[in-house]
């Protein structure tokens, strides 16, 4: 999976807290449940970010496990997954993660997760359409919900969209 | 580094406008005019009314100067983009065969050379305004089909792809990385140029 060191949008994609289940009991780690000092019991759910908990689920400990288990965060869970597929414009994207495309696109790469990459092409295809819509026609309703609901990556697209757009139409009229 | 990235990966209209400036047009001079050799092109000897080919800036300034007239291109007249526009009805798939620098081109013509035209200068402005609408719902409806490894755009004019291409290269960078998530054997990503890891 390519990561870009320098994107900001990156950085906090691999913050986001994802669920996991620890396979073993592990002592000392009790800082990251609220429980310093303490120690992390086998079957424990702890929130962590990604990039830690990425690292944990594929360092084998003994035979195969691994100390944790990844369980799908709520920005993916099945019922996200349905309303993507039901209706990819309606959904509010940035209120499930800023930073959505990433975060998936790990979590595909991860599983290799063929049916999601496939729901996340189709979703990115219709929202994109509807962006280009909204980006070409200022004048509609500006403050409608979908422009709030868009994750960081379709906003910088609606702005780019738009301000080419914009760019040609002044052109074309005179004004720039 | 500091340019803004809408400059850095793209062109502005203004300067696709001054690219076709350097494309060669007829001209009818009223003058007789030595020939000029400049850096990079030729001005040729100018007869008066003997038509020669010349670099458009050339035309529009000899035009200001009242000292020539343009031969407007065949394609821009009422009849032959009424045409055009009948046929992009006609095939809801296709484009219609126009000059690569159309828009461009007529927005130039239409407003440094109006007495030259065949035909009123607002009707010819209303018909150029119906394609390129009509063109532009079609490009919309092609982005349906968008995907993450190639896209057609035959026909299309220099000036409605760079319209379009900050969002065109947004969407299949996006999609290809989606693509690529799942595929970690079949590319080697250093040999990927990314075109759009900016920052604004």
């Amino acid at each position: 999976m390519k990561q870009n060191y320098w994107d900001v949008s990156d950085i906090l994609a691999s913050s986001e807290k994802i669920p996991t289940r620890f396979n073993f009991t592990v002592p000392g780690i009790g800082h990251l449940d609220n429980q310093p000092g303490k120690a992390i019991k086998k079957d424990t759910k702890v929130e962590l970010p990604f990039w830690l908990a990425q690292s944990l689920a594929v360092a084998p400990v003994s035979g195969d496990a691994s100390i944790i288990m990844l369980l799908a965060p709520d920005a993916l869970n099945n019922t996200v997954q349905n309303a993507i597929k039901s209706d990819p414009v309606s959904i509010d994207l940035h209120s499930i993660a800023p930073n959505f495309y990433i975060l998936a696109e790990r979590w595909c790469a991860l599983f290799t997760d063929e049916e999601l990459s496939e729901t996340l092409k189709k979703l990115c295809k219709e929202r994109a359409y509807e962006i280009n819509n909204f980006a070409s026609n200022t004048s509609k309703q500006i403050n409608n919900n979908f422009i709030l609901s868009l994750d960081e990556f379709e906003k910088k697209l609606y702005k780019r969209t738009m301000e080419s757009n914009r760019n040609l139409r002044d052109w074309l009229n005179d004004q720039a | 580094m500091s340019l803004p990235s809408n400059i850095k990966q793209n062109l502005m209209p203004s300067e696709i406008s001054f690219m076709t400036e350097n494309e060669y047009i007829q001209i009818l001079p009223r003058y007789s005019m030595k020939s000029i050799q400049l850096i990079g092109t030729k001005i040729p000897n100018l007869r008066a009314l003997r038509r020669e080919k010349v670099p458009l800036w050339v035309a529009l300034i000899l035009k200001s100067q009242g000292k020539c007239n343009i031969v407007i291109p065949d394609w821009l007249n009422l009849i032959y983009l009424k045409a055009r526009y009948d046929e992009e009805v006609k095939f809801p798939m296709k484009f219609s065969d126009l000059p690569f620098n159309w828009i461009d081109l007529s927005k130039i013509l239409l407003s440094k050379a109006p007495d030259d035209l065949p035909d009123p200068v607002h009707q010819l402005r209303s018909i150029i305004q119906d394609l390129r609408e009509i063109r532009q719902v079609k490009t919309r409806k092609g982005l349906k089909e968008v995907n993450e490894s190639n896209i057609g755009l035959s026909g299309l004019s220099l000036l409605e792809i760079n319209e379009l291409r900050p969002f065109m290269l947004s969407v299949m960078n996006k999609l290809r990385e989606i693509h690529e998530s799942v595929r970690h054997d079949d590319y080697d990503d250093e040999e990927v140029i990314d075109v759009d890891d900016d920052e604004d």
